[in-house]
Formats: structure tokens, C-alpha cells, sequence
């Protein structure tokens, strides 16, 4: 039973108007997916019976067994709304039905790719908030990734019933408790929100804030319950609502409202919130949990809840579940949330158009998209890869943001290193089919105007993770995505049965495709390397490869770190090398980049396709770089992208920019692969200062330059106090405070540092923060549940890179056992190379 | 001693007489043979004629591995084969050098090069300015600093030889940038690509330094028996079969001899097409016409 059908989503699609893109985001096990079945429920896919334990969103079978989401999933629901309410949105719409494409993603943090793909499609987030944990660290990064994408969030506080049931809170704990759950969400917003997007914090009174129970399906906001009372009390229902929120007091006495909490002689008044809101609930939980069985028909009858006749009959948690979903349907409140304050795409798009794009904001491409263009050429981008019942291929999962895309036509394929006027990553191809993704199933349609999120098939061989599909010829791409992780920690895989090869390799291809983060490499020594965000996020893309993608068995070698080479100080003289005919010289410098210039690139502030006249100026003005310098930045490594740089420093020589393109080739593999242990650069600077070249290009062409780059950029670094830098995890603890001391224990044998550690008000739980490297982070979850009796769970997200002190090149060093280690793991030399391999003498 | 013996253009037996006897007095036998190749001979029909062991010096030998080349020179006889003459290809004076710094003895034995036999062409040498070299081109590197030295040599009317890019043992921009000595299948540019990408260049430059109708000789396989030339214009090549490697390029420069142009005719399908052609050429850079300087001794009248 469908309630409703794909002729009338198909209607919907053309009023952009009316159309909802939202992700469903939050700290893994907050309820994400327990809230959305009540909304797929309330849609009709799913019995309202089974909502609350359906996980409908977790298709996997892995998700529904270990009750946690992996990928981010999307459905599109229907909704009709009262001609009341739709007075209350504060943009254009056109009549009462109304399209919600919703995705539901991951929490864990290993899992962020998936958020980060997710909302690049939508336009709006329902954050969920656990009542008793809080604000977590994860809620405060999907904040940040959704503000960062210029997505307004609206907020749930959810499992209230824990609250209620667990720890046995009054109301006006109740209400201190959401009140500074408000605020910190409130904090993170207003630390990362775009002026552009206005005013994007929460308020409970002005109905951006919704309280509830997943579980039990049940939700309200001031709203809802404003609305009852305006009737009651015949009061405006807006001024209702401010009055249900805040320092806001009933004198039941004198029937008057007032800011104090203390009447004319000095007795406590009641808050508003608690007397109007928390007690009908309140008193429904004491009446029902209590087995008060003559209370409960009153209290029903007075809050209007009708019970059918078996239902009459449940008592204690059944009835409970029964009698709050009727008072307050969480899909009513979530509905009402959803469709009156997150934005239309039309509205969105204005504001995100300019942060989407990549090319010019005034292009006809760019203009298409800020005003929704249906009838303008296409412009979709794809945001993630979602397998097919069909092994093996792919949906290409993603959102039209300008035009119309139809089955059948025939589209530009623009992968993310495509520049416009060049054929580098660039296919022409036509779309096979679209459809509608809906939790685990899809429905084909003809075509999707703007403003819609779309599967497109036939054309994942064409795309590796994401890209942009366009019909103008003219179309720069949209902008790739930047994630919160980056895959850290890696293993090696083998095949045990040497003729199931292929399959590997086929299987590492798929595997690469169907995960945004996940990387696949093959090393110097021939060993497969899969490299995840980590241990979780890798176990599972290790049991997707061998159960799945490869589908043989496979044996896999200890989880290593990556970490990057670095440098701390100057070249202590001018790096020279010659080109193998030595009629090109190369002089060079390196030099440590200050680490907030290197976060500035690997989280785009300072980006290689930026115009490097602005680009110049961010360095000059916020990072003291000299403009000349910053000016002649000629590449950033590894990838094109990375942070280190090369900077010409030259004073007029001759042919210099033929030799340009051999220059950035070989700084893309040395930065891939270091001097010290093959491993990523970081942080270094390379000076090119002065170059001697042949007056002929066939004597300098790239077999003399590339070589001649590659080394002298190692010998450069191997004068200027050569580092490694490893990972570091920033590590939240949530548990009871018998626990705590089971975790310090644990971190201190882990090299761990801890930062903070604080009480949660209102609660016994404490929050315990703490920096962890990454190398030492394997078995630490088992070890901390051991130490603590079960009672702590981490959470372990990638913090930063830090220099481990030491010097590499000595095998005695901690830095250079690892380095050693990993140099004969692959099959190199053991010791590194001293400059002199790389240097040529004048 | 090391001796630089040079090959000359096609066969084994284009070898000089004393060039022929140093190599078989000598103990090691090295030919370098990346910069360009033997046409009509290879290393064992070399081996066969010289009743000698041949080394093969790839790239990597000859720049990297002097040291290996040289080992022993202070007593024993080296010799270092170069198709062509031996200071044809620049890189080999490296070579020289180094034997200098270890005080080891040297003797150059000279034979025929590109940059004297193109006079088959009946283009008189003494006509030739400066030589050029074009490289493959790929997506993103275009060099085009020989379009400079064209149009100085066509301003002072000289004729340019433009040499075609062989990759005989080459690696990929990875393998280069990675270190690693992994090769690519041998390439050699052929006359339409040439041209196709000289006309590319002129394009993008527009400078007039040459146009598509410029008159040019394509030279194949120069030395050989099977030596042909075609004289046309430049995007007449475009389309030109010019067969197997090696080739080379000629413009005309503007100063073309009436002696010179007589001897073309016989590699053109149209003379007096191909007549107009250099003439409609000559038009550009010509100087401006002599002015007699003013007679002084009019003025005094």
C-alpha cells in the first residue's frame, strides 16, 4: 500500500516550488534513521506498526544487522499540507502537496564522505540531537559540513522518552536540558554560518525546533501546541508561540502572562513551557507507566486521542507508544518543520548558486542555476555512485540543478579534473535511463526538471566518483567536493588463490566507485592497497570487496597509517640537479608551509583553480606571503591540488614557461611519492631559483626535465631537516564517571593526551576529549570497553597532522623504525637515500 | 683512447676506411643509439661487418653511465659509435668532457650528417641558417621557440632544416616522474605531422614567420637508397605519405638561386605551380628596394 503514486511525485517535480531536498544528519546513534521511518510511514511505504524498528533507509544487510547506517540513502515522499500552514512559508508556493526528496546518512564518522555527498543534493538538514548526549562531535561536524555547503538546518531533539523513562527528569530540567541543547547547536551555527544565508540559527518559539521520540514516533514543536492554545485562549497564534518558550510565566490566578517566575507575592509561577507543554505529556507517561487505569481514559478524552478497540486492551510501553503516536504523530511535526523552513530549491539555489559553480557568476550556466532554469541547458551533478541490483553497475546518484535531464540524451560527462576547453576527463555519452531512488527500490521516469535529485543510468563506466553531466558545451564543472575525512588508514590485499587476480581488480575498481572516500592503489612492490577513513569504515569496505565487488576470498594484511613527508626548516644550500644530458640545471630551494596555509588548501580556501590574483591576495593578506610569490605559484602537488607548492623565484630566463608543464608533472609524482619512505608530502614549499636550459625544445623536453625535477625536489627536501608527520584522532568519550578512570589508562598506553574532560549538566555522564595518533588507534575500542566494563564508546575522528619528533633518516629514532619498516615492507632500500643521490655537482 | 667514430647515414658499410680499422683495434665497441638510427643496418649486421662485439648505449648509458664508457680508456681502446657525424648530436660533447677530466686521450673520425647531406636536396649549404629541432607535441606542451629562430632565419632570406622528433627508447611522463625505466614503443615523426603542427604553431603565433603556402622540401630517409624528396608547400604536406623514418624538413628561405629552384622542379608534381608558389613567398621580408643615396652634387646647383 503506496499512498501515493509515482505519476503524482512526477507532478510535483515540475513546481520547484513545493519540492524539499533535505538530509537527514546527526552523531551516530542520535536516531536518524529511527525518525525517518516515521516519515516513510506516514508516506504509507511502511506499517505504522512496524515504524520505529524498520531502519526502512538501511538497505544493507550488514546496516540492519550491526543498527547502524553505512550509506546514505534517499527516498522522495509526498506530503499534503493544510491551506493553514502553507500561509505560515515564508517563500513561494503553489497549492498544498508538496515533493520531499529525503537522504538519510551515516552517522558514524568514518562514514562523513556519505554526509558530504548527501548534502551537496539537498538544500536543507533535519539535524537530530540526542536529548541526553547532547551535542556530540559528530553533530558538530555534519553542522559544519552543512553550513559550509550553505544548507539550513532545522533541528530534533530526539529521544525524550529516554529522558523521561531513563532518568526520571522534571520539566523544568526537561526544558534546561533542550534549552542548552538549543544553544550549543545555536553556538556551532552562528562559528560557521555564511553571511550570505542570513539568520540560519534554531529557535524552539519560532518552530525550528522540534522535540521527540523516534522510537516511539511521536514529535512536537511550539508550534503545534501554540496552535491548540490560540484557539483556547484566543490569542494570535505567532505572540502563542513566543509565549511557549523562554522566560515566559502563566498566573493560572490571575490569568495574565508575564516575564517573571515569581507572582505579585513572591510564589513560583510555573514556566510556560513546562505548564502547557511538558505536563499533558508528563502526566500521559505517569498515568500510563504507572498503570493508573482509571486516569487514562480522562486524560485521553481531554486531549482528544481515540483509541480503536484492541488498542484499549495494550497497557505500560505498548499503550504508551499507541497513545503519544495519536497526540503527537512525529511525522506531523517533522512534516510541518520540513516544509515550512527549509528552503525550495528555488529559494536555495539563489543563495547556493555561487558556491556551487566553479566558473564565472555571471555565465549563462551559473545564472541557470540560481533561478532553477528548467528550460536552461543542463547542469547536474553527481554526488555519489549507488550499486545496482545488476552486479557491478552503478546508479550515478545526484541532482539537476539547471535544465531538464531525459532518458535518452545525449550529455556532457565532466569528471572532476576536466578544465572547460580541453578533453582531459571529459566523455559524451547518452542517458540510458533516469529514476526515482526510493530507499531500496527505484521507479523509472522519463525525464527530471531542476531542483530534483535524480539516478541517472548508463553512464558510471564514465565517472569514477562523482562529476558533473552537462548539455553546454560551454558549462565549467560544479564544485567537487571537499570531505571532513581523508583515508588515513590503509591495508594490503592479496588474493589467496593467485588465478582470482582480475577479480581483484575489477573488484577494487567497484569498490573505489560505490564509496566517496575510499581509495584504491597499487604500490611500488605490487601489493593492492585499499585506504579508508578508519577501522570501521574499512572493515566494511573490506567485507563489500571480498563478499561483493571481488567476491573471492581474500587475505589481508595488518591496517597500516599513512603518514606524509615533511620538511622543518630551509635547504641548507641551493639543491642543483642536472638533466640526464646535462644541458639543463635546475637550482632549488624547499621550505617549510605554515600549517595554516596547508589546512587553507586542503579545505579549499586557497584553491589551484582559483584566479591567482585573488588567490595572491588571500595569501598575502591572511597567511603574510609575498605577493610576488604568491603570484607565481606554478602548481600545487600531489593530484594537482595538494598542499605543497612549487613557487618560481627565476629573474628572466629564457623558455622558462616551455619547460612549465615537465615542471608540474614530475612535482605530481614526487609529492606523491617522497624521498624518505614513498609516502605524501605535506607542507613543503619548492623555490625553483634559477634554471639553465638548452636554446633547442628537443634537449629539454620532458625526458630531460621531468627526471631532473623529480630530483632535485627530493634533494632540496633532504637538505632542509627532512620530518614525518602522522595522523592524529581527536578521540570524544561518553561515559559514566566509574569509567574514567579505565580511559586514562588506556590513553596514556596509547600515547594518547587528553584535553578536556566535563560533566554533561543534568546528566552522570561525562565527556571525555583526547588527541590519539592514528597508528596507535587499532584495538583501542575493544581495549577502552575492556578497561571500562563495557561503558565507554569513542568516537575517533581525523583531527590533524602532526610532525613526530625525531629524524627519519636515523633508524634508531620512533619516526625512523617506522620509516625503515615500511621501506622494507615495499621492498626499497633500507636506509633513505642522503641528498647527495639527487644532487649533482656543479 | 677513446675514439667518437661517426656512421654516417644508412649502412654498415658507410663507415671511412679509418674509421672502419680503429673499431676493429679497439677493445670495446659501443654504439649510441637513441639519438637517432642506422636505417639500413642494425646491430648484429654491424657485429657481422666489424667481426666485433657491439654494445648497445641507450640513453640512460650514454648520460648516466660515462663512467662505465670510459672505464679503461687510459690504456685500452675505446670506441663510441654515433650515426651521422660524431658532433651531429650535441649531447656527446658530455662525453668528451668527461674524458678530458679523467685525462684520458680522444680522437674524433668524421663522416656524414644530416646537416651536410641535405645538400641533395640541391639547396646549396652555404644557404642554410640556423637548425631546428621539432618535438612531438602533446595535449598541454606545445614549445614553440623554434618560430622564433625560423623567422630570423627567413628575415635575412636563409633556408631552415628542421629536424623530426624520434623517440626511440622513451619513457612515459609516469614512468619519467616516478623514476622508473619502463619504455615506450619507438616513434618518429613523419612529414605530416610536421607540418601539421608547424601550421599549429603559426596559427596560434601569427606572426607571418611562415604561411601555409610557404614552399618546403620534405627529405626521407636521406643517405639511403630509397632517399626521396618532395618539394611542395607546407599544408600540401600536410597530406603527404612520406613512408618510413627517418625524415627531415627544409623551408625555403626567400633567397632561392635560379639553380636551386631548376633542381626542385624534379620533386614536384606542378613546377610551375610550385614556381608561383616561391615567388608569391619571396614577397615577404623582402628588404625595401635600394635607394641611391642622394647625389650631393646636385644640391649645389
Amino acid at each position: 500500500m503506496v499512498a501515493f503514486t509515482i505519476d503524482q511525485i512526477r507532478d510535483l517535480m515540475d513546481k520547484v516550488t513545493n519540492v524539499r531536498n533535505m538530509s537527514v544528519i546527526a552523531h551516530v546513534d542520535h536516531g536518524k534513521s529511527t525518525l525517518t521511518d516515521s516519515l516513510v510511514q506516514k508516506a504509507g511505504i511502511i506499517s505504522a506498526a512496524k515504524a520505529g524498528d524498520a531502519r526502512f533507509m538501511d538497505t544493507r544487510k550488514d546496516e540492519q544487522e550491526r543498527g547502524i547506517t553505512i550509506k546514505s540513502t534517499a527516498i522522495s515522499l509526498y506530503a499534503s499540507m493544510t491551506e493553514d500552514d502553507c500561509k505560515e512559508i515564508k517563500q513561494k508556493t503553489e497549492g498544498e502537496s508538496f515533493l520531499i526528496n529525503l537522504i538519510d546518512s551515516p552517522g558514524h564518522v568514518d562514514f562523513s564522505s556519505e554526509v558530504t555527498a548527501a548534502l551537496r543534493v539537498t538544500d536543507g538538514a533535519l539535524v537530530v540531537v540526542d536529548t541526553v548526549e547532547g551535542v556530540c562531535v559528530q553533530t558538530e561536524t555534519v553542522l559544519r559540513q552543512s553550513l559550509t555547503e550553505r544548507i539550513k538546518p532545522v533541528v530534533i531533539i530526539n529521544k525524550v522518552d529516554r529522558a523521561l523513562l531513563e532518568l526520571q527528569v522534571s520539566k523544568e530540567d526537561l526544558y534546561q536540558s533542550f534549552s542548552r541543547t538549543v544553544e550549543s547547536v545555536n553556538v556551532i551555527i552562528s562559528t560557521y554560518a555564511d553571511k550570505e544565508m542570513g539568520d540560519m540559527q534554531v529557535y524552539p518559539d519560532k518552530g525550528t525546533v522540534a522535540f521527540g521520540s523516534g522510537l516511539h514516533g511521536w514529535a512536537f514543536t511550539v508550534r503545534q501546541f501554540a496552535l491548540r492554545y490560540s484557539k483556547k485562549f484566543g490569542v494570535d497564534r505567532a505572540k502563542m508561540m513566543e509565549r511557549l518558550w523562554g522566560d515566559s510565566y502563566f498566573n493560572p490566578k490571575t490569568k495574565k502572562w508575564t516575564n517573571k517566575d515569581k507572582d505579585a507575592d513572591g510564589k513560583p509561577l510555573e514556566r510556560a513551557f513546562n505548564m502547557f507543554v511538558l505536563d499533558p505529556i508528563f502526566r500521559l507517561f505517569a498515568a500510563i507507566m504507572n498503570f493508573k487505569k482509571d486516569e487514562i481514559p480522562t486524560l485521553l478524552e481531554k486531549l482528544e486521542i481515540n483509541l480503536k478497540g484492541d488498542e484499549k486492551e495494550l497497557e505500560g510501553k505498548a499503550l504508551l507508544k499507541v497513545v503519544m503516536r495519536k497526540f503527537l504523530p512525529a511525522a506531523d511535526a517533522l512534516l510541518e518543520m520540513i516544509v515550512i523552513h527549509l528552503p525550495s530549491p528555488v529559494t536555495a539555489q539563489a543563495y547556493r548558486a555561487e558556491s556551487l559553480y566553479e566558473g564565472p557568476a555571471d555565465d549563462a550556466n551559473c545564472q541557470a542555476i540560481k533561478n532553477c532554469d528548467p528550460k536552461a541547458d543542463l547542469m547536474l551533478y553527481v554526488s555519489k555512485m549507488v550499486p545496482t541490483s545488476d552486479k557491478g553497475r552503478f546508479y550515478a546518484f545526484g541532482r539537476v540543478f539547471a535544465g531538464t535531464v531525459k532518458s535518452g540524451q545525449k550529455v556532457r560527462i565532466q569528471g572532476p579534473n576536466y578544465q572547460p576547453g580541453k578533453k582531459d576527463d571529459l566523455f559524451l555519452k547518452s542517458i540510458q535511463r533516469t529514476v526515482l531512488m526510493m530507499g531500496r527500490n527505484v521507479e523509472q521516469i522519463d525525464d527530471c526538471p531542476a531542483g530534483n535529485i535524480i539516478g541517472l543510468v548508463g553512464i558510471d563506466q564514465f565517472l569514477l566518483k562523482s562529476g558533473t553531466i552537462t548539455t553546454s558545451e560551454t558549462a565549467h564543472n560544479m564544485k567537487v567536493m571537499k570531505f571532513s575525512v581523508s583515508p588515513v588508514v590503509q591495508v594490503a590485499v592479496e588474493v589467496k588463490n593467485a588465478n582470482d587476480l582480475p577479480k581483484l581488480v575489477e573488484g577494487l575498481k567497484r569498490l573505489s566507485k560505490s564509496d566517496p572516500c575510499v581509495l584504491t592503489s597499487m604500490n611500488e612492490s605490487g601489493e593492492h592497497i585499499v585506504a579508508g577513513s578508519g577501522e570501521l569504515h574499512l572493515e566494511i569496505c573490506l567485507n563489500d570487496l571480498q563478499n561483493d565487488h571481488a567476491g573471492v576470498p581474500l587475505k589481508i594484511s595488518p591496517p597500516v597509517v599513512s603518514y606524509r613527508e615533511t620538511v622543518e626548516g630551509e635547504s641548507r644550500m641551493v639543491a642543483l640537479s642536472k638533466s640526464p644530458n646535462k644541458h639543463n640545471r635546475i637550482y632549488v630551494k624547499a621550505q617549510p608551509i605554515d600549517e595554516e596555509v596547508s589546512l587553507a588548501i586542503e579545505n579549499g580556501t586557497v584553491n589551484p583553480r582559483d584566479d591567482f590574483k585573488a588567490r595572491a591576495r588571500i595569501l598575502a593578506d591572511e597567511f603574510g606571503w609575498d605577493v610576488t610569490d604568491a603570484r607565481k605559484i606554478w602548481c600545487f602537488g600531489p593530484d594537482g591540488n595538494g598542499p605543497n607548492l612549487v613557487v618560481d623565484q627565476t629573474k628572466a630566463v629564457q623558455y622558462l614557461n616551455e619547460i612549465k608543464d615537465s615542471v608540474v608533472a614530475a612535482f605530481q609524482w614526487a609529492t606523491k611519492e617522497g624521498p624518505i619512505f614513498g609516502e605524501n608530502l605535506r607542507s613543503v614549499r619548492v623555490n625553483i631559483l634559477d634554471v639553465t636550459l638548452h636554446t633547442d625544445a628537443i634537449h629539454r623536453g620532458g625526458g630531460q626535465i621531468i627526471p631532473t625535477m623529480r630530483r632535485v625536489t627530493y634533494a632540496s627536501m633532504l637538505l632542509a631537516e627532512p620530518a614525518i608527520q602522522e595522523p592524529i584522532f581527536l578521540v570524544e568519550i561518553q561515559c559514566p564517571e566509574n569509567a574514567i578512570g579505565g580511559i586514562y589508562s588506556v590513553l596514556n598506553r596509547k600515547r594518547g593526551q587528553v584535553i578536556s574532560e566535563e560533566q554533561r549538566p543534568g546528566t552522570p555522564l561525562f565527556t571525555v576529549k583526547a588527541y590519539l595518533p592514528v597508528n596507535e588507534s587499532f584495538g583501542f575500542t575493544g581495549e577502552l570497553r575492556q578497561a571500562t566494563g563495557g561503558q565507554a564508546f569513542p568516537q575517533l575522528i581525523m583531527d590533524h597532522w602532526q610532525v613526530m619528533g625525531g629524524d627519519p633518516t636515523d633508524p634508531t629514532s620512533k619516526p625512523g623504525a617506522i620509516v625503515k619498516e615500511k621501506r622494507e615492507r615495499q621492498g626499497m632500500k633500507s636506509e633513505v637515500p642522503g641528498y647527495e643521490e639527487y644532487y649533482d655537482k656543479l | 683512447m677513446l675514439y667518437l667514430i661517426g656512421l654516417g647515414l644508412s649502412h654498415e658499410t658507410d663507415i671511412t676506411v679509418r674509421g672502419l680499422e680503429t673499431v676493429r683495434k679497439c677493445k670495446r665497441v659501443y654504439l649510441e643509439a637513441y639519438t637517432s638510427i642506422l636505417m639500413a643496418a642494425d646491430k648484429e649486421s654491424l657485429e657481422k661487418f666489424y667481426g666485433k662485439e657491439v654494445i648497445l648505449a641507450d640513453r640512460e648509458l650514454v648520460e648516466g653511465g660515462t663512467d662505465e664508457i670510459l672505464a679503461g680508456a687510459e690504456v685500452d681502446d675505446i670506441a663510441f659509435l654515433v650515426v651521422g657525424d660524431v658532433y651531429g648530436a650535441t649531447t656527446h660533447t658530455d662525453l668528451v668532457l668527461r674524458a678530458k677530466e679523467k685525462g684520458i686521450k680522444y680522437e674524433a673520425i668524421h663522416n656524414a650528417s644530416v646537416m651536410n647531406a641535405v645538400g641533395a636536396s640541391g639547396l646549396q649549404l652555404y644557404q642554410f641558417g640556423q637548425t631546428i629541432s621539432l618535438v612531438f607535441f602533446t595535449d598541454s606542451w606545445k614549445p614553440d621557440s623554434f618560430y622564433s629562430r625560423i623567422m630570423e632565419n627567413r628575415k635575412i632570406g636563409l633556408h631552415t632544416l628542421i629536424l623530426l622528433d624520434i623517440k626511440v627508447k622513451e619513457q612515459s611522463i609516469e614512468n619519467m616522474a616516478r623514476g622508473r625505466l619502463i619504455y615506450e614503443p619507438p616513434r618518429y615523426m613523419n612529414i605530416a605531422t610536421a607540418a601539421e603542427q608547424l601550421l599549429e604553431i603559426e596559427e596560434i603565433r601569427g606572426e607571418k614567420a611562415y604561411t601555409p603556402n610557404t614552399p618546403c622540401i620534405a627529405v626521407s630517409r636521406l643517405g639511403s637508397p630509397s632517399q626521396t624528396f618532395k618539394a611542395a608547400t607546407l599544408e600540401e604536406l600536410v597530406n603527404y605519405d612520406s613512408g618510413e623514418p627517418l625524415h627531415s624538413l627544409i623551408m625555403l628561405g626567400r633567397q632561392v638561386h635560379d639553380l636551386e629552384l631548376e633542381f626542385l622542379y624534379q620533386f614536384c608534381e606542378d613546377p610551375v605551380a610550385f614556381k608561383k608558389f616561391v615567388e608569391e613567398d619571396q614577397e615577404y621580408f623582402k628588404p625595401p628596394p635600394y635607394v641611391p643615396p642622394p647625389d650631393d652634387a646636385d644640391d649645389d646647383l
